[in-house]
Protein backbone atom coordinates (compact mmCIF):
# COMPACT_ATOMS: atom_id res chain seq x y z
CA UNK A 1 0.00 0.00 0.00
CA UNK A 2 1.45 3.37 -0.97
CA UNK A 3 0.62 6.19 1.43
CA UNK A 4 3.57 8.22 1.47
CA UNK A 5 2.87 10.36 -1.65
CA UNK A 6 3.01 13.59 -0.84
CA UNK A 7 0.78 14.77 -3.43
CA UNK A 8 -2.16 13.10 -5.29
CA UNK A 9 -2.01 10.20 -7.10
CA UNK A 10 -2.52 11.63 -10.25
CA UNK A 11 0.56 12.90 -11.73
CA UNK A 12 -1.04 14.34 -15.03
CA UNK A 13 -3.34 16.26 -13.73
CA UNK A 14 -3.43 19.74 -13.28
CA UNK A 15 -4.50 19.94 -9.88
CA UNK A 16 -5.03 23.39 -7.89
CA UNK A 17 -1.53 24.31 -6.05
CA UNK A 18 -0.95 23.37 -2.21
CA UNK A 19 -1.22 26.45 -0.12
CA UNK A 20 0.71 26.90 3.19
CA UNK A 21 -0.87 26.64 6.32
CA UNK A 22 -2.29 30.43 8.25
CA UNK A 23 -0.54 29.77 11.21
CA UNK A 24 1.96 27.18 12.88
CA UNK A 25 0.32 27.16 16.07
CA UNK A 26 2.16 24.45 18.19
CA UNK A 27 5.21 26.52 17.52
CA UNK A 28 3.78 29.54 18.43
CA UNK A 29 2.10 28.54 21.59
CA UNK A 30 3.77 25.53 22.53
CA UNK A 31 2.15 25.54 25.90
CA UNK A 32 -1.10 25.12 24.67
CA UNK A 33 0.54 22.39 22.04
CA UNK A 34 1.43 20.46 25.01
CA UNK A 35 -1.93 20.63 27.15
CA UNK A 36 -2.78 19.53 24.31
CA UNK A 37 -1.35 16.18 23.97
CA UNK A 38 -1.81 16.10 27.66
CA UNK A 39 -5.24 16.37 26.91
CA UNK A 40 -5.05 13.69 24.03
CA UNK A 41 -3.45 11.11 26.07
CA UNK A 42 -5.51 11.36 28.88
CA UNK A 43 -8.65 11.67 26.81
CA UNK A 44 -8.06 7.88 24.80
CA UNK A 45 -6.80 5.78 27.59
CA UNK A 46 -9.18 2.88 28.00
CA UNK A 47 -11.06 3.48 24.83
CA UNK A 48 -11.19 0.80 21.80
CA UNK A 49 -8.81 2.15 19.73
CA UNK A 50 -10.83 1.01 16.04
CA UNK A 51 -14.54 3.03 17.78
CA UNK A 52 -11.90 5.98 18.36
CA UNK A 53 -10.44 6.00 14.55
CA UNK A 54 -14.15 5.85 13.75
CA UNK A 55 -15.18 8.64 15.96
CA UNK A 56 -12.31 10.97 14.75
CA UNK A 57 -12.76 10.12 11.38
CA UNK A 58 -16.34 10.91 11.08
CA UNK A 59 -15.92 14.50 13.62
CA UNK A 60 -13.01 15.41 11.18
CA UNK A 61 -15.33 15.02 8.40
CA UNK A 62 -18.73 17.39 9.81
CA UNK A 63 -16.22 19.73 10.78
CA UNK A 64 -14.47 19.42 7.71
CA UNK A 65 -10.58 19.20 9.23
CA UNK A 66 -8.93 17.84 6.18
CA UNK A 67 -5.46 17.57 8.02
CA UNK A 68 -7.39 15.25 10.97
CA UNK A 69 -9.24 13.47 8.01
CA UNK A 70 -5.50 12.51 6.11
CA UNK A 71 -4.41 11.89 9.53
CA UNK A 72 -7.32 9.36 10.72
CA UNK A 73 -8.41 7.75 7.86
CA UNK A 74 -4.22 6.70 7.16
CA UNK A 75 -4.25 6.11 11.10
CA UNK A 76 -7.25 3.96 10.82
CA UNK A 77 -5.90 1.82 7.16
CA UNK A 78 -2.91 1.46 9.20
CA UNK A 79 -4.12 -0.27 12.13
CA UNK A 80 -6.49 -2.51 10.12
CA UNK A 81 -9.29 -0.78 9.66
CA UNK A 82 -11.36 -1.72 6.23
CA UNK A 83 -11.88 0.34 3.52
CA UNK A 84 -15.47 -0.05 3.20
CA UNK A 85 -15.82 0.68 6.64
CA UNK A 86 -14.02 4.15 6.14
CA UNK A 87 -15.75 4.91 2.79
CA UNK A 88 -19.18 4.19 4.34
CA UNK A 89 -18.69 6.40 7.50
CA UNK A 90 -20.04 9.59 5.79
CA UNK A 91 -23.44 7.40 5.37
CA UNK A 92 -23.07 5.29 7.78
CA UNK A 93 -27.23 5.97 9.02
CA UNK A 94 -27.39 3.99 5.96
CA UNK A 95 -25.07 1.97 6.37
CA UNK A 96 -25.75 0.64 9.49
CA UNK A 97 -25.03 -3.39 8.75
CA UNK A 98 -21.01 -2.16 8.28
CA UNK A 99 -21.08 -1.16 12.51
CA UNK A 100 -21.53 -2.60 15.73
CA UNK A 101 -24.32 -1.33 17.66
CA UNK A 102 -21.45 0.00 20.11
CA UNK A 103 -19.97 1.76 16.86
CA UNK A 104 -23.54 3.10 15.58
CA UNK A 105 -24.25 4.92 19.74
CA UNK A 106 -21.04 6.27 19.16
CA UNK A 107 -21.35 7.30 16.08
CA UNK A 108 -24.48 9.16 16.59
CA UNK A 109 -23.53 10.82 19.44
CA UNK A 110 -20.25 11.87 18.24
CA UNK A 111 -22.46 13.85 15.57
CA UNK A 112 -24.78 15.21 18.57
CA UNK A 113 -22.14 16.30 20.35
CA UNK A 114 -19.89 17.89 17.34
CA UNK A 115 -23.48 20.12 16.01
CA UNK A 116 -23.85 21.70 19.44
CA UNK A 117 -24.76 24.78 18.19
CA UNK A 118 -27.77 23.61 16.19
CA UNK A 119 -29.19 22.43 19.58
CA UNK A 120 -28.61 20.17 22.40
CA UNK A 121 -27.43 16.43 23.16
CA UNK A 122 -31.02 14.56 22.65
CA UNK A 123 -32.10 12.54 25.12
CA UNK A 124 -32.69 9.62 22.39
CA UNK A 125 -29.02 10.11 21.38
CA UNK A 126 -27.56 9.97 24.92
CA UNK A 127 -29.55 7.28 26.02
CA UNK A 128 -28.41 5.07 22.82
CA UNK A 129 -25.05 5.60 23.90
CA UNK A 130 -25.93 4.92 27.31
CA UNK A 131 -27.00 1.69 26.87
CA UNK A 132 -23.99 0.22 25.00
CA UNK A 133 -21.35 1.77 27.20
CA UNK A 134 -21.30 1.63 30.92
CA UNK A 135 -20.85 4.66 32.80
CA UNK A 136 -17.04 5.11 33.42
CA UNK A 137 -16.64 4.00 29.41
CA UNK A 138 -19.19 6.62 28.48
CA UNK A 139 -17.27 9.48 30.15
CA UNK A 140 -14.67 8.26 28.52
CA UNK A 141 -16.06 8.23 25.33
CA UNK A 142 -17.46 12.11 25.64
CA UNK A 143 -13.88 13.11 26.31
CA UNK A 144 -12.52 11.27 23.16
CA UNK A 145 -15.27 13.05 21.27
CA UNK A 146 -14.64 16.79 22.89
CA UNK A 147 -10.72 15.99 22.35
CA UNK A 148 -10.91 15.14 18.30
CA UNK A 149 -13.37 18.51 18.14
CA UNK A 150 -10.23 20.30 19.85
CA UNK A 151 -7.91 19.24 17.38
CA UNK A 152 -10.12 19.72 14.00
CA UNK A 153 -10.75 23.14 15.67
CA UNK A 154 -6.83 24.08 15.28
CA UNK A 155 -6.58 22.09 12.18
CA UNK A 156 -9.17 24.13 10.35
CA UNK A 157 -8.42 27.94 12.20
CA UNK A 158 -4.62 27.09 11.70
CA UNK A 159 -5.62 25.31 8.15
CA UNK A 160 -3.15 22.72 8.30
CA UNK A 161 -1.84 20.94 5.44
CA UNK A 162 -3.32 17.33 4.27
CA UNK A 163 -1.86 14.98 2.48
CA UNK A 164 1.45 14.80 4.09
CA UNK A 165 0.49 12.47 7.38
CA UNK A 166 2.63 9.04 7.36
CA UNK A 167 1.13 6.79 9.74
CA UNK A 168 1.58 6.75 13.24
CA UNK A 169 3.60 9.62 13.22
CA UNK A 170 1.24 11.49 15.76
CA UNK A 171 1.31 8.71 18.51
CA UNK B 1 -34.06 18.08 33.73
CA UNK B 2 -31.79 16.10 35.39
CA UNK B 3 -27.93 15.54 35.07
CA UNK B 4 -26.98 12.72 32.78
CA UNK B 5 -23.71 11.58 34.70
CA UNK B 6 -21.25 13.72 36.40
CA UNK B 7 -18.63 11.13 35.65
CA UNK B 8 -15.32 12.77 33.92
CA UNK B 9 -11.86 11.00 34.62
CA UNK B 10 -9.85 13.50 36.55
CA UNK B 11 -7.07 12.93 34.45
CA UNK B 12 -8.99 14.44 31.94
CA UNK B 13 -10.67 17.35 33.69
CA UNK B 14 -6.97 18.45 35.00
CA UNK B 15 -5.67 18.41 31.13
CA UNK B 16 -8.81 20.52 30.04
CA UNK B 17 -8.20 23.21 33.15
CA UNK B 18 -4.54 23.08 32.15
CA UNK B 19 -5.43 23.82 28.38
CA UNK B 20 -7.93 26.56 29.43
CA UNK B 21 -5.39 28.04 31.88
CA UNK B 22 -2.67 28.28 29.82
CA UNK B 23 -4.81 29.66 26.52
CA UNK B 24 -5.89 32.44 28.30
CA UNK B 25 -2.63 33.70 30.31
CA UNK B 26 -0.94 33.39 26.97
CA UNK B 27 -3.62 36.02 25.45
CA UNK B 28 -3.19 38.31 28.16
CA UNK B 29 -6.36 40.15 28.54
CA UNK B 30 -8.55 38.31 30.82
CA UNK B 31 -11.72 40.87 30.35
CA UNK B 32 -11.51 39.73 26.57
CA UNK B 33 -10.70 35.79 27.61
CA UNK B 34 -14.19 36.51 29.09
CA UNK B 35 -16.38 37.52 26.80
CA UNK B 36 -15.02 35.54 23.99
CA UNK B 37 -16.10 32.44 26.54
CA UNK B 38 -19.26 33.62 27.21
CA UNK B 39 -20.09 34.14 23.22
CA UNK B 40 -18.90 30.55 22.55
CA UNK B 41 -20.96 29.29 25.37
CA UNK B 42 -23.97 30.90 24.47
CA UNK B 43 -23.53 28.86 20.74
CA UNK B 44 -23.02 26.11 22.13
CA UNK B 45 -26.02 26.45 24.47
CA UNK B 46 -23.60 25.83 27.77
CA UNK B 47 -25.94 26.97 30.36
CA UNK B 48 -23.58 25.73 33.11
CA UNK B 49 -21.13 27.26 31.10
CA UNK B 50 -22.73 30.70 31.23
CA UNK B 51 -23.54 30.95 34.82
CA UNK B 52 -19.80 30.58 35.68
CA UNK B 53 -18.42 32.67 33.32
CA UNK B 54 -21.06 35.72 33.45
CA UNK B 55 -19.66 35.05 37.07
CA UNK B 56 -16.14 35.64 36.53
CA UNK B 57 -16.81 38.13 33.85
CA UNK B 58 -18.30 40.20 36.52
CA UNK B 59 -15.93 39.66 39.37
CA UNK B 60 -13.51 41.23 36.83
CA UNK B 61 -15.10 43.79 36.12
CA UNK B 62 -16.52 43.37 32.74
CA UNK B 63 -19.31 45.86 32.18
CA UNK B 64 -23.20 45.08 32.66
CA UNK B 65 -23.87 47.13 28.85
CA UNK B 66 -21.34 44.41 27.40
CA UNK B 67 -22.50 41.47 28.75
CA UNK B 68 -26.07 42.03 27.86
CA UNK B 69 -25.14 43.23 24.22
CA UNK B 70 -23.16 39.95 23.77
CA UNK B 71 -25.04 38.04 21.77
CA UNK B 72 -25.80 40.44 19.13
CA UNK B 73 -22.31 42.33 19.24
CA UNK B 74 -21.99 42.70 15.57
CA UNK B 75 -25.51 45.18 15.74
CA UNK B 76 -24.40 46.89 19.35
CA UNK B 77 -22.36 49.68 17.76
CA UNK B 78 -19.89 51.37 20.60
CA UNK B 79 -20.47 48.45 22.98
CA UNK B 80 -16.98 46.60 21.49
CA UNK B 81 -13.98 48.25 20.04
CA UNK B 82 -12.42 46.29 16.64
CA UNK B 83 -9.46 44.18 19.13
CA UNK B 84 -13.47 42.62 20.77
CA UNK B 85 -14.98 42.43 17.49
CA UNK B 86 -12.30 40.46 15.73
CA UNK B 87 -11.63 38.12 18.52
CA UNK B 88 -15.52 37.58 18.76
CA UNK B 89 -15.84 36.91 15.11
CA UNK B 90 -12.64 34.54 15.28
CA UNK B 91 -14.93 32.62 18.23
CA UNK B 92 -18.11 31.99 16.30
CA UNK B 93 -16.09 31.22 13.11
CA UNK B 94 -14.00 28.50 15.41
CA UNK B 95 -17.12 27.38 17.46
CA UNK B 96 -19.71 26.79 14.24
CA UNK B 97 -17.27 24.75 12.07
CA UNK B 98 -20.06 22.36 10.95
CA UNK B 99 -21.72 25.21 8.80
CA UNK B 100 -18.38 25.81 7.10
CA UNK B 101 -14.73 26.81 7.49
CA UNK B 102 -13.21 30.09 9.33
CA UNK B 103 -13.64 32.47 6.41
CA UNK B 104 -10.47 34.10 5.27
CA UNK B 105 -11.66 37.63 6.13
CA UNK B 106 -12.68 36.49 9.42
CA UNK B 107 -8.96 34.82 10.29
CA UNK B 108 -7.25 38.11 8.46
CA UNK B 109 -9.29 40.75 10.63
CA UNK B 110 -7.89 38.45 14.02
CA UNK B 111 -4.73 37.93 12.58
CA UNK B 112 -4.35 42.40 12.36
CA UNK B 113 -5.60 42.47 15.81
CA UNK B 114 -3.40 39.92 17.85
CA UNK B 115 0.26 38.88 16.79
CA UNK B 116 0.63 35.88 16.42
CA UNK B 117 1.19 34.55 19.73
CA UNK B 118 -1.50 36.51 20.78
CA UNK B 119 -3.44 34.70 18.38
CA UNK B 120 -2.55 31.08 18.50
CA UNK B 121 -3.55 31.89 22.25
CA UNK B 122 -6.81 32.99 21.65
CA UNK B 123 -7.64 29.97 19.15
CA UNK B 124 -6.52 27.75 22.31
CA UNK B 125 -8.71 29.47 24.05
CA UNK B 126 -11.89 29.10 21.97
CA UNK B 127 -10.91 25.60 21.60
CA UNK B 128 -10.79 24.94 25.45
CA UNK B 129 -14.28 26.39 25.71
CA UNK B 130 -15.72 24.36 23.17
CA UNK B 131 -14.09 21.58 25.13
CA UNK B 132 -15.83 23.10 28.17
CA UNK B 133 -19.29 23.23 26.34
CA UNK B 134 -18.74 19.81 25.18
CA UNK B 135 -18.26 17.87 28.29
CA UNK B 136 -21.05 19.77 29.97
CA UNK B 137 -23.62 19.81 27.69
CA UNK B 138 -23.47 16.33 26.88
CA UNK B 139 -23.55 14.80 30.71
CA UNK B 140 -26.36 17.67 31.05
CA UNK B 141 -24.76 19.42 34.44
CA UNK B 142 -27.16 21.91 35.64
CA UNK B 143 -25.58 25.45 35.70
CA UNK B 144 -25.35 27.58 39.14
CA UNK B 145 -22.30 24.46 40.53
CA UNK B 146 -19.90 27.41 40.50
CA UNK B 147 -19.35 30.03 43.14
CA UNK B 148 -16.73 32.46 42.82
Amino acid sequence: MTTTQDTPQDTTAQYAPETAPRLDWATLAPDVYKAMIRLDTAARQGLDPALYHLVKIRASQINHCAFCIDMHTKDALAAGESVERIVQLSAWDESRHFYTGKELAALELTEAMTVLTDGFVPDEVYEKAAKQFEETELARLISAITVINAWNRFGVTARMTPGHYQPGQHK
Amino acid sequence: MTVRTRLLDPAVGQAMSALSATAKKGLGDPALAELVVIRASQLNHCAFCLDMHLAIAREQGVSEKQLDLLAAWEEAEGAFDERERAALELTEAVTVLTDGFVPDAVYERAARHFDEVELAHLIGLIVAINNWNRVMVSRRIPPGGYTP
